[in-house]
């Protein structure tokens, strides 16, 4: 590959990296533009949307250099959103050379998990304080903290075998809904619907529906409608996952 | 303020904390995710006695918060998103949602018209208020841009 290929390849690492990470289009298209001009690009012309990014780059001598990526999975980390803020505000101060772009762009890509408890405890938080928000007693909001780490489980399996975020989903609403029955089944848990509502607060596509209002309202329309739809469809993944084991015991809940 | 309240903005706080820790929020942002989310459901109740009904509640309390957030991400120089998500979740229509389900198992079709229409128009009126501050932000933004241009 040619350098300046390489460094065209190098910023869109740096774009994927942000929309991965749950940044607005508009932000990725506007970092992608600015360090490519920072590096001499005489015109750059992107179009992302969330599921993809088109990149077409003019450099000084008159060529142009075109570069796609298909984007997947995407989860929300604002450590990944800063640090690329951070390394496309040093690019635009002083481009550094290709290989220290590619070294930055490279840790901040395979920046370490922090803290194994993290997670969990952000499960357990929720799911706790939010069964007795609703109206649980504390034995609700314990019984609903045992069901959320089956639900980190499951989350950290499908995300393994990279199973469809709407098809975990669902199995996550479902395996939820089971265990808060068998924990109400044990006399840990008192209100079933308590329990399964403090759970239902982790799944709920909060940050897809306000991602996509303002998406659309800064003009990038398609990835606004591919948002909402992303939370409607996810809302109804919830209702889907809880259905089936609320059918089976005959809405007796 | 009853009891009730007060445990309910208690858990606010904790909720709005934890789903910062799931977007790898940290430090002193946390603790500023905890007060967001007090604050929103506390004007969300306030703005409950004053309506009497939900929708507008949600509406207000969604206007004031992400009006809040707005102001937050500049001091603390953050993007918006990550802070207005986990400040708005406790007015998220999560329990709606659930009883909406659970009438349409149970074959309740009045109930499931009722709490299907409220968690529409309570996620409707999150939006809307979303929607106003952020299309204020935009042109206070750009009449700010263009004040300054003309003084240079």
């Amino acid at each position: 590959m040619e350098q300046e290929e390489q460094i065209l390849c190098a910023i869109l690492d740096a774009g994927e990296t942000l929309l991965v990470s749950g940044a607005e289009v508009a932000r990725v298209e506007d970092t992608i533009r600015r360090m490519a001009l920072a590096y001499g690009f005489v015109r750059t012309d992107v179009l992302s949307i969330t599921a993809s990014m088109i990149v077409t780059a003019w450099t000084a001598r008159g060529a142009t250099l075109t570069q796609t990526r298909r984007i997947v999975a995407r989860s929300t980390d604002l450590r990944r959103i800063e640090a690329v803020n951070a390394l496309s505000r040093a690019v635009c101060a002083a481009p550094p050379p290709l290989a220290v772009l590619r070294e930055r762009i490279d840790s901040i890509r395979h920046m370490p998990e922090e803290g194994r408890w993290q997670l969990p405890l952000a499960y357990l938080l929720v799911s706790g304080s939010f069964a007795v928000f609703f109206g649980g007693t504390a034995r609700d909001g314990l019984a609903a903290m045992l069901c959320s780490m089956l639900l980190y489980a499951i989350g950290r399996a499908g995300a393994r075998i990279r199973l469809q975020p709407l098809v975990l989903t669902v199995v996550g609403a479902a395996a939820m809904c089971f265990a808060a029955v068998i924990t109400v089944w044990l006399g840990i848990g008192q209100a079933l619907d308590k329990i399964v509502i403090g759970n239902i607060m982790l799944l709920i596509p909060g940050i897809a529906l306000l991602t996509s209002l303002r998406d659309m309202i800064v003009g990038d329309t398609i990835s606004g409608l591919l948002g909402a739809f992303e939370a409607l469809l996810r809302a109804l993944a919830i209702a889907a996952g809880c259905a089936l084991v609320l059918l089976q015991m005959g809405g007796a809940a | 303020m009853t009891e009730q309240m007060l445990v309910q903005i208690a858990m606010a706080a904790v909720g709005s904390l934890g789903f910062g820790l799931l977007f790898h929020v940290s430090g002193r942002r946390l603790v500023t995710l905890a007060f967001g989310g007090a604050a929103s459901w506390g004007v969300y109740l306030l703005a409950l006695q004053g309506y009497g009904a939900r929708v507008p509640a949600c509406f207000a309390a969604s206007l004031a918060t992400a009006a809040l957030a707005e102001v937050l991400a500049r001091l603390l120089k953050t993007p918006v998103l990550t802070l207005l998500v986990p400040m708005l979740v406790p007015l998220a229509p999560g329990g709606d949602l659930y009883y909406t389900t659970l009438a349409l198992v149970r074959g309740d079709m009045p109930d499931f018209a009722r709490y299907g229409e409220l968690v529409l128009k309570e996620a409707g009126a999150i939006s809307f208020g979303v929607i106003v501050v952020a299309c204020v932000m935009q042109t206070a933004n750009k009449v700010w841009a263009l004040a300054r241009e003309r003084k240079e």
